[in-house]
């Protein structure tokens, strides 16, 4: 019990350690954070239409007091390896000011180390057609990410489910862009019959 | 559609500014609007900026786009070339017809017809047709040529330079206000309460209006040469119709015209590179707001306000103290530094010094584009428009060069990009030493002393005996005359010889 205090309290000052030199390292964080969604793998949910139930808590199994730091969890959306690809502002960086994999934010919650938490998240209109996980991150007093948990396993393979992004066209663009196509190619033509008709009869003249 | 009071009698027409002996303006009034010289000039220079708005009007928006269309950096690349490449052959195809057509209808025309792919760009939705409606925006780029062609046709030998410069200038000046409109634009829109993914389209709306604008103006108000319309002249046999296989063969062999094609590909070729990847290029390296990106890119585009037009004038002194050999060594010099400084602009690492290197790296980048514009109305006067088009294809051959090879996909960051970029433009600039006007001279070599050439000479070898009997060559004539400035501050008065002077190969 002892040399296990000892090892938690020690991991907690080297985070805190860590964290007075401004970086944090999504590495050195522990995976203390339970955290669970409710689409099921491969699932496709819709933006704007579907809701997605967050669920996270403590992970029972590691000892008591590891979460003594933690006063907030903030739950995000993150994307998936594959929607990552070839898109370098979705990139995972291991300093987390600079990572940009979890861009959505679905709710922030103060800690509750009693209980599981949940929330039914409806998907913002603004998120994009790609494949997502869920993931927690538990801050300490100073707001510095102290612990983790996400909804996938450690290579981000599993428990991966896709979101359709709404396409933002409207039955009312598509006529106005007709329409003002038309009238562009329409007065072009126009123009260049009267300047015909004008050269055609100022020769007469 | 001329004016309706204009004489047929080319003597009694009356300019507001002082005119040569082919009608073209000696002196480049910026605030007046004048018939038809600086009417034309505004019309002309607002037009192609219209264009500029909307061929990178996505960039600025590509956040969301990228979002909104879920494209890769590679589709993005893609389509940022394609935007480009269209007006690779359309600038060829403009320059021939401002030769045949004049360049108001050209132009005109070009504005109305690429509006559409403007309007369409709003309902874009997925990689394909977002790379589609990019392509068929860029061929309104070809407004450059039928810019510098009217320019050429309106502003004599003395202020050509000038001219050329600012109305070019001025008009790539929409590159860099379509960064800080776009996204103003698109903010406004969704304050209104439209969603992201459908503000940025409507947002499109703006430029596609403003450039459908622009053309009626053009058609109304413009006006070909000083003394009117090509249409009318041509009826009138003021101007002789020339035809497209000797306007073709006259411009593609002369070897100037392929140098500065391609030396212009490393200046505004570059321009248009840097036009497309530098919002994302903050956006992402700094992690900037949006807004903030796009303030940022837009001082690399505005900047053309004064470098492009300075580059102009810089030709014009040059040339009046050291002929054409000084507007080849500016060109050489300018357009070599911004090269060094794009291989710093790749190096620096903060905020701020990235912000200063990219002003000054706009400044001698958009300086060299109107620098090359001082030298290309004296390469050929037959062929003016072919050579412009062919100049300015060659920008955009650069552009997509360079696109491909350093901002395509994930190869290079764009910080390695930019470095290797400017060691290519410092290499792809030496060709301008091998350019030579006989009558001239070179960056190394005097004009010609075993048979001394005239200006004459020059130009009325693009003319063959038999259309110099119908007196087609008269405008060259004229234009040869008053090109005798390109000499330099020490002239000598040189007997003109008339025609009869033995055919020499340029």
């Amino acid at each position: 019990m002892a040399p296990r205090l000892l090892a938690g309290s020690l991991l907690t000052f080297c985070l805190l350690a860590e964290s007075c030199y401004g970086t944090v390292l999504f590495s050195t964080l522990q995976p203390t954070l339970v955290v669970s969604a409710s689409p099921k793998e491969g699932e496709v949910l819709r933006a704007g239409d579907d809701k997605i139930t967050v669920t996270w808590g403590m992970n029972q199994s590691f000892p008591v007091g590891t979460d003594e730091a933690y006063k907030q969890v903030k739950v995000k959306l993150c994307y998936a390896p594959i929607s990552q690809q070839d898109r370098a502002w979705r990139k995972t960086n291991d300093d987390l000011s600079k990572d940009k994999t979890c861009q959505f934010q679905i709710i922030v919650r103060p800690y509750n180390s009693s209980s599981q938490q949940s929330f039914d998240w409806m998907i913002e209109r603004d998120v994009p057609t790609a494949t997502y996980f869920v993931r927690a991150y538990a801050y300490n007093s100073d707001g510095r990410e102290v612990a983790f948990g996400q909804s996938t396993d450690g290579q981000k393979k599993t428990n991966l489910f896709d979101i359709q992004g709404i396409s933002g066209r409207h039955a009312s663009l598509d006529v106005a862009a007709g329409c003002f196509s038309a009238f562009s190619v329409l007065s072009l033509f126009g123009f260049l019959f009267l300047e015909k008709r004008k050269a055609k009869t100022s020769q007469k003249s | 559609m001329g004016e309706s009071s204009l004489q047929m009698d080319s003597e009694r027409l009356k300019f507001a500014l002082p005119v040569d002996s082919e009608l073209k303006a000696t002196e480049l009034r910026i605030f007046s609007v004048a018939k038809p010289h600086m009417r034309t000039f505004h019309l002309s220079w607002i037009g192609f900026f219209a264009c500029f708005v909307s061929t990178f009007a996505a960039p600025p928006l590509l956040p969301v786009i990228r979002d909104n269309l879920n494209l890769t950096a590679t589709d993005i690349g893609n389509a940022g070339i394609a935007s480009v490449s269209g007006a690779v052959f359309a600038r060829l195809a403009m320059g021939t017809a401002c030769d045949l057509f004049g360049p108001r209808l050209a132009s005109a025309s070009l504005i109305f017809l690429t509006a559409p792919a403007v309007y369409l760009s709003s309902i874009a939705s997925s990689a394909t047709s977002f790379l589609l409606v990019r392509f068929f925006t860029g061929f309104s780029l070809a407004t450059f040529v039928s810019t510098q062609f009217w320019m050429s046709s309106m502003f004599s030998a003395r202020v050509v330079g000038s001219a050329n410069g600012v109305a070019a200038g001025w008009g790539n000046l929409g590159g860099g206000a379509t960064q800080l409109i776009m996204p103003l634009v698109y903010d406004l829109i969704r304050d209104i309460g439209a969603t992201q993914f459908t503000a940025w389209r409507i947002a499109f709306f703006i430029p596609a209006l403003f450039q459908t604008l622009s053309a009626f103006a053009i058609l109304i108000f413009g006006q070909d040469l000083p003394a009117g319309n090509f249409r009318r002249l041509q009826k009138s046999g003021e101007k002789p119709k020339d035809k497209l296989s000797k306007v073709f063969y006259h411009g593609l062999t002369n070897y100037r015209g392929w140098i500065l094609a391609l030396t212009y590909g490393y200046c505004f070729g570059v321009e248009l590179t840097v036009d497309n990847i530098i919002a994302e290029y903050f956006y992402d390296r700094f992690n900037l707001k949006l807004h903030t990106a796009g303030i940022i890119a837009a001082t690399f585009g505005l900047a053309n306000l004064f470098s492009r037009p300075a580059g102009g004038v810089l030709s014009d002194i040059l040339a009046r103290r050291f002929g054409m050999r000084g507007r080849l060594w500016g060109l050489w010099v300018v357009q070599t530094l911004g090269g060094v400084l794009c291989v710093i602009l790749g190096r620096v690492g903060s905020l701020g010094a990235s912000i200063t290197v990219m002003i000054a790296f706009s400044f001698f980048v958009q300086a060299a584009c109107g620098l090359t514009f001082g030298i290309v109305p004296f390469v050929s006067r037959r062929s003016l428009g072919l050579i412009s088009g062919m100049t300015g294809g060659g920008g955009n051959v650069g552009a997509v060069l360079t696109q491909l090879i350093f901002f395509r996909g994930s190869r290079y960051s764009k910080e390695t990009g930019l470095f290797l970029m400017g060691i290519m433009i410092i290499c792809c600039t030496i060709p301008i030493c091998l350019i030579y006007f006989p009558q001239w001279g070179g960056m190394f070599f005097g004009p010609t002393t075993k048979e001394k050439i005239t200006e004459e000479d020059y130009y009325l070898s693009e003319w063959s005996s038999t259309e110099k009997e119908q007196g087609y060559h008269l405008a060259s004539l004229k234009f040869a005359d008053n090109s005798r400035s390109e000499r330099g501050g020490k002239v000598d008065s040189v007997p003109t010889p008339s025609d009869g002077t033995p055919p020499i190969h340029v």
